[in-house]
């Protein structure tokens, strides 16, 4: 509802628009802080943070830290920098956001526009899957791995992901889906079409916002996973999680806060990326029924 | 004769075939020898360290498969959890403590009994150190640093503004030094804010006071020692540390405060052999800060230890099972254990260790002298905070009581010390 | 689900390190109750809970309905209050340690610039610290809950909006009369959204409290990790889990209620 508000006498309707920007930007003051200090703390050197303070405005530009971090930092005696590390997770988060999102729609398809019997108990089990803390799936996920041999294995983290993330996309799907009206449905049926056909004919065409919420939901979510990242994988497999972690804690005694904040920042940028192109989208996304 | 047994038999018959006859040279030639590592070991000197002994094992013919888990100890826990649920243990992970009993009965661990006598190993480590390695009677782990625990840091900028020449020796002194500090503007003790630094401090002030009230107390668990005097007055010395630490310190690491340590703004440090690490990282040198034993109370060297350690997994494959041999070899060796504590600043296990070369420092020397004369007077003790004395629920637990008494002032140490010994009750 | 069932399962068991079998009771469930920590936290939990929903709810409300005036740079704000939820906690906790810790954060920053008697100091306060928590978990879920609010605002019918404008009402009263009653849905989703935040909180505790002050921050996510994991208690840490679960079930099912009563009514 973006009809216009602010009427009344000019004067105070100016008043409070400067009113809404001051609030605005206190906010975005807010909501930037974390991030100022990420890139003061990027560009300062590992002796000035000792000797002087952990928050401070650097004395000297050391933008080296970046080149380490992307490709010479050493996790013991691997020295690549986070470069692989930023590889292994695109590997894993691409297909795992893919096969999601579409396991998700078609479920939520399924659930939203083909009532059978128990349809609602099975979403109610489905959506008891996002409720699960992930610490507590840990073991189970370790004895399922076993057992289909992915133990070690990014094609064992997309598993684990996408039937983790099925819950979500499902969740978000079938309440879009919802807002398809029945007519529509029966008009295909009546023509024939079948449940596959409907799906891609009728039902994805009319998708593109609400896929674009769950990828970014998805995406930034496996980008982001460190505690099966970590466990699941070994070595060189290992997800940009683990490598950041891996700066961030240091040794007994030696902190590189430094390269570990640009290696933060290069870190973050896939899904910050994600989050800027797809940001119009997903309100409109979540805005056509998403949370119905 | 079964099936099964009559193929372990015929594989015995193997091995024993591939041991003592003509065809093992060739076969073992063949074989390059290989190991699986897990460790938590990722970044700072104990990144550099265990790359270092990679490159050694290397060089000694062998394929160095090293995975580091990064973060907490628990995700390498989980890991290996991981690991030997899916069938495929490494060949050797990093486990210290007791948890090295307690993890021995969850899968097959090797036998390195052959291996150590071979080295005539055991007599160099002191023997409270051997038993946590050979829980059931067989040594299965082998110890790779040490650190002294009980270690006190001045800073010298702080010792001048008082006229303090010396470290204390005993707690009458501590808190004497700490009052004029207070006196002088200066905040006495630099201290980190995680849990287990409020129990090091607390564990710091028993060894203190009694090292055999200690030695019953933490670890042995004695009930009427755990409500006894000493250990009372352990909260009671836990507690004017408490009061003379910086309070802004909340979540973080001491190493945070090494600029105003070194400044004089902040007197003392407890901490671990480590915290030297942290002052020359800072770009600070030896000439800033005096270091020595923390407070010992009756006069004698007592010794808290903290140990790093490898456990060896039982392994099928032939190449692993050499891996294993030649790595617990390098481990033994004192070349080894001296590259390995000159990167990370502990010290070697081996009690024959010299440590008069260049590439020690004061602090390291110092540390073995007082482990040398600790294990004379039989006064070595494991680290609570370090999960060095108990299995980790007993001293997770502990550490409950003793953290939650540093951050509030309120718990009077004798209703501190019934918590303590009602946490130790119930993980009984 | 069969996840669940498992931990149900593993928590009536003696497992220690590893999952075993055998049947111990409510042994389990009995020691970890005794527990201070397990007391701490459920408290904890609720305080946590109720701020945390509260504070980010009226945040993503009030920067809803802030961007919604047609303001300038939409889009660039609403990626500015969007991205700390595109990076995870695992790294900015440490940056939130580091602003919130007394002696060289926000308030070392603020005494530096001359109010030499700023006081902010409640990560170091056994009492205040988990409010700290508040703040930074709200600052990384409220541009969530402001995506939300945004989407329900711009999907009110505007003839009902026309319709009041022409009876006189103002613009508060038209968001108090009008839009937001008719946001109730959206409403509930954020809180049951937010609510399931709040009891998994997890990364945020071990960046930026460590459960600390002594153990004045633990949440039952983080008791439960730590008696599975790091005591190696798995028993008893399924035990704490399943009483985690059974609370949210508390929350949850008058929510599913409600949601029939609506498809019903519907």
């Amino acid at each position: 509802m973006s009809a216009t508000l602010n009427k009344g006498p000019r004067a105070s309707a100016m008043w409070s628009r400067i009113a809404i920007y001051v609030v605005i930007l206190v906010f975005a003051a807010f909501f930037l802080a974390p991030l100022a200090v990420t890139i003061l703390t990027s560009v300062r050197s590992n002796t000035e943070m000792a000797q002087r303070s952990l928050i401070g405005w650097p004395q000297h530009l050391d933008l080296s830290n970046f080149a380490v971090a992307w490709g010479s930092f050493c996790i013991a005696e691997h020295c690549t920098g986070i470069a692989p590390y930023m590889y292994n997770s695109a590997v894993m988060a691409i297909p795992a956001t893919i096969l999601s999102t579409l396991l998700g729609a078609m479920a939520g398809y399924a659930i939203a526009l083909w009532r059978f019997r128990g349809d609602n108990i099975m979403f109610g089990l489905v959506v008891l899957g996002v409720f699960l803390p992930e610490q507590m799936r840990l073991i189970p996920w370790t004895v399922v791995l076993r057992d289909t041999g992915l133990a070690n294995s990014l094609a064992g983290l997309i598993m684990i992901h996408t039937i983790q993330g099925v819950s979500f996309t499902t969740l978000f799907c079938r309440n879009y889906y919802l807002s398809i009206p029945q007519d529509l449905m029966k008009a295909a049926r009546i023509d024939g079409a079948g449940f596959y056909r409907i799906f891609w004919r009728i039902v994805l065409p009319l998708s593109p916002p609400i896929l674009i919420v769950t990828v970014i939901w998805q995406f930034t979510g496996i980008w982001n996973e460190f505690l099966f990242g970590v466990i699941f994988t070994s070595g060189t497999q290992q997800p940009i999680t683990a490598a950041l972690v891996a700066l961030g804690s240091g040794g007994q005694n030696v902190h590189a806060y430094n390269v570990a904040a640009a290696a933060v920042l290069i870190g973050a940028f896939p899904p910050l990326l994600v989050y800027f192109l797809g940001g119009k989208y997903f309100v409109r996304g979540l805005t056509q029924g998403a949370i119905k | 004769m079964s099936f099964l047994s009559r193929r372990g038999f015929l594989a015995g018959t193997a091995t024993a075939v591939v041991a003592n006859g003509a065809v093992a040279p060739r076969v073992l030639a063949d074989i390059k020898p290989r190991v699986t590592v897990i460790s938590q070991w990722s970044a700072g000197s104990d990144g550099t360290a265990i790359s270092a002994f990679g490159k050694l094992f290397e060089q000694n013919g062998g394929i160095w498969q090293h995975n580091p888990v990064p973060g907490f100890t628990t995700e390498m826990m989980n890991k290996l959890r991981a690991q030997i649920m899916s069938g495929d243990p490494p060949a050797a992970s990093q486990l210290k403590g007791p948890e090295i009993a307690a993890w021995s009965k969850v899968a097959p661990t090797n036998n390195l009994d052959s291996l150590v006598a071979d080295a005539d190993y055991e007599k160099f480590v002191a023997p409270d150190l051997a038993k946590l390695h050979k829980p059931f009677g067989h040594w299965i782990a082998l110890p790779l640093q040490l650190y002294r625990i009980n270690t006190l840091f001045a800073s010298k900028k702080a010792m001048d503004k008082v006229g303090a020449t010396k470290l204390p020796t005993t707690w009458a002194e501590f808190n004497a030094l700490s009052e004029k500090m207070k006196a002088a503007g200066i905040i006495p003790l630099a201290n980190g804010g995680i849990r287990w630094d409020d129990g090091m401090k607390w564990e710091i002030a028993l060894n203190g006071i009694s090292p055999a009230a200690y030695r019953k107390a933490v670890m042995e668990l004695d009930a009427a020692t755990l409500m006894g005097p000493e250990v009372l007055a352990a909260f009671e010395q836990t507690r004017k540390l408490a009061d003379g630490m910086n309070p802004n310190i909340a979540a973080q690491n001491w190493g945070v405060q090494v600029a105003p340590f070194i400044r004089g703004e902040m007197g003392m440090v407890l901490m671990g052999g480590w915290a030297q690490g942290n002052i020359i990282n800072g770009g600070f040198t030896l000439d800033d800060f005096m270091s020595g034993p923390a407070p010992q109370d009756n006069g004698k060297a007592a010794y808290i230890m903290n140990a790093d350690a490898f456990i060896f997994w039982k392994q099928k494959a032939e190449d692993l099972q050499a891996g294993q041999q030649l790595m617990a070899k390098l481990i033994m060796q004192a070349s080894t254990q001296k590259m390995y504590s000159q990167i990370t600043g502990s010290i070697p296990v081996r009690t024959d260790a010299d440590l008069s070369g260049p590439g020690w420092s004061e602090g390291q020397r110092n540390s073995a002298a007082s482990l040398k004369a600790a294990v004379a007077a039989n006064q070595v003790m494991l680290s609570l905070a370090h999960n060095m004395a108990q299995p980790n629920q007993i001293s997770a637990a502990m550490i409950d009581v003793l953290t939650e008494f540093v951050h509030n002032r309120d718990l009077a140490p004798k209703k501190a010390q019934q918590r303590l010994a009602d946490a130790i009750d119930s993980e009984r | 689900m069969l996840f669940t069932l498992w931990t149900a399962w593993i928590s009536f068991t003696p497992s220690t390190l590893m999952p075993e079998n055998g049947f111990v009771g409510f042994k389990n469930y009995a020691s970890v109750m005794a527990t201070r920590n397990f007391s701490v936290a459920y408290t904890n939990v609720v305080v946590f809970g109720f701020c945390f929903v509260a504070l980010t709810t009226i945040m993503g409300l009030l920067l809803a309905i802030l961007l919604d005036q047609r303001v300038r740079g939409e889009s660039v704000l609403r990626t500015i209050f969007l991205y700390p939820m595109a990076v995870s906690f695992v790294v900015t906790g440490t940056i939130w340690s580091w602003l919130l810790n007394p002696g060289f954060g926000i308030q070392q920053l603020v005494r530096d610039l001359g109010w030499t008697e700023f006081r902010f100091d409640w990560l170091i306060d056994r009492d205040r610290a988990i409010y700290t928590l508040v703040i930074a978990a709200a600052w990384q879920a409220s541009g969530f809950a402001m995506a939300l609010f945004l989407a329900g605002l711009r999907s009110v019918d505007p003839e009902i909006v026309k319709a009041a404008q022409i009876d006189g009402a103002g613009p508060a009263r038209i968001y108090r009369r009008v839009v937001l009653p008719s946001m109730g849905p959206i409403f509930i989703a954020v809180m049951v959204i937010l609510l399931q935040n709040a009891i998994k909180t997890f990364d945020l505790v071990r960046a930026l409290t460590g459960g600390g002050p002594g153990i004045a921050t633990n949440l039952p996510a983080t008791v439960v990790y730590d008696l599975m994991f790091q005591r190696g208690q798995l028993g008893r840490g399924s035990a704490a889990a399943v009483l985690m679960l059974l609370t949210l079930a508390i929350i949850l099912i008058p929510y599913a209620l409600y949601q029939r009563f609506r498809r019903t009514r519907a």
